[in-house]
């Protein structure tokens, strides 16, 4: 009875290591980051690099942060004539063997009526949903503004 | 037997050359030195062979802007021609904007930082808003002073930001968001460089370093200060 016990609790415990490794099915996600920001600016990007070592495409469909009212996944773009422009993107795409760079300019997840500051040194909370891999965890590093 | 009195030669100055060995040491190891300041020098950019080749577009010839008027963060209405005597670096932008806008003006506020104070006193970074609607003095001045101090917030009605806009040939207009992002506004991203003679000069687009740019304002800044100088 005691050794059933003892089993489970095993099990249970290295199923959430398994979970909070970051890693399933090949993606993996890195340097996970914010810009420090003022209440003011009602709404914030993360940035971070999305490697997919798996032998499938994944594509990141949603993104979730507690602190946001909402998250969605964006994209901006420059064109010739500097002309900046923001654009909603339903997933992003990572083919098999490569990496993705969600950066300022570009790919980014945006988190629209955040509720909290965000400082630097703070660390906050991002799951993602990958359409195979399933949720991620991760944990974005705020930055100096 | 010339051998023989090389030889002899050779032996007799043997302390001699120990000497000249460490003058050649000393020398050698002074040109190494020198070299490597004058590496450094012109690495850092401080010393360069020629004219200054700018990291910013440089406006082939400089135009005057139309001068405007808007409203500060802090309530003061104001003109362009109000900074005169300081370089104006100016970028249209919006708060509700969580990417471009706050990496362009994290990015001048690093610029501003590698600069001296007296340096820093010589020039304003300006943020006219592109979005008057969401944009209140209050939320301007917030943000901005959360990347520095000394940046002001501009707006006004919006025929002035149009009138601004047009100055620096700058477009704006509203596109589409989600439901919950509300209505985002597209718009042109290059930060410019107004000198004190109130010409556009230069131009840094999207993704322009810091380094580059305080490299650039600080020899725009060198440049006008000679050139307003009196001829002797």
């Amino acid at each position: 009875m005691k050794k059933t016990k003892f089993f489970v609790i095993l099990l249970v415990g290295l199923f959430l290591v398994a979970c909070s490794s970051g890693e399933r099915d090949g993606v993996t996600v890195e340097d996970v980051w914010g810009r420090s920001a003022p209440m003011s600016a009602s709404n914030a990007a993360f940035y971070m690099t999305i490697n997919n070592a798996g032998q499938e495409q994944d594509s990141l469909v949603a993104a979730s942060i507690s602190i946001c009212d909402v998250t969605e996944l964006h994209m901006s773009s420059i064109d010739d004539n500097g002309v900046m422009s923001m654009r909603q993107v339903q997933q992003i795409d990572v083919p098999a063997g490569e990496t993705k760079n969600l950066e300022p300019g570009g790919l980014h997840i945006m988190c629209i009526g955040r509720q909290a500051d965000l400082n630097p040194g703070d660390s906050i909370p991002i799951s993602l949903s990958f359409a195979r891999a399933g949720e991620i965890a991760a944990e974005a590093n705020i930055k100096e503004p | 037997m010339p051998s023989d009195l090389e030889t002899s030669t050779m032996q007799k100055n043997s302390p001699g050359s120990g000497r000249r060995l460490v003058v050649l040491a000393i020398g050698g190891a002074l040109l190494g030195l020198l070299a490597g300041w004058l590496t450094i020098q012109f690495v850092t950019g401080n010393w360069r062979i020629g004219a200054y080749e700018y990291h910013g577009i440089v406006l082939p010839t400089p135009e005057s802007v139309t001068d405007f008027t808007l409203m500060t963060h802090a309530g003061e209405e104001v003109r362009l021609s109000d900074f005169r005597e300081q370089l104006v670096v100016l970028y249209f932008g919006y708060t509700y904007c969580p990417d471009v806008c706050p990496a362009t003006l994290s990015t001048l506020s690093l610029a501003m930082d590698e600069l001296t104070p007296s340096e820093k006193e010589q020039i304003q970074v300006l943020m006219v808003t592109v979005d008057p609607e969401r944009d209140s003095p209050e939320v301007l001045a917030d943000f901005l002073a959360h990347f520095d101090p000394t940046f002001l917030g501009l707006t006004g009605t919006d025929q002035e930001i149009a009138a601004a806009t047009r100055a620096f040939g700058v477009f704006y207009q509203k596109g589409p968001g989600s439901a919950a992002s509300g209505y985002l506004v597209d718009h042109t991203a290059t930060v410019s460089v107004v000198d004190r003679a109130g010409q556009l000069r230069l131009l840094f687009p999207f993704g322009t370093s810091s380094d580059d740019i305080a490299a650039d304002l600080k020899n725009l800044l060198d440049e006008k200060q000679s050139a307003s100088q009196p001829a002797t």
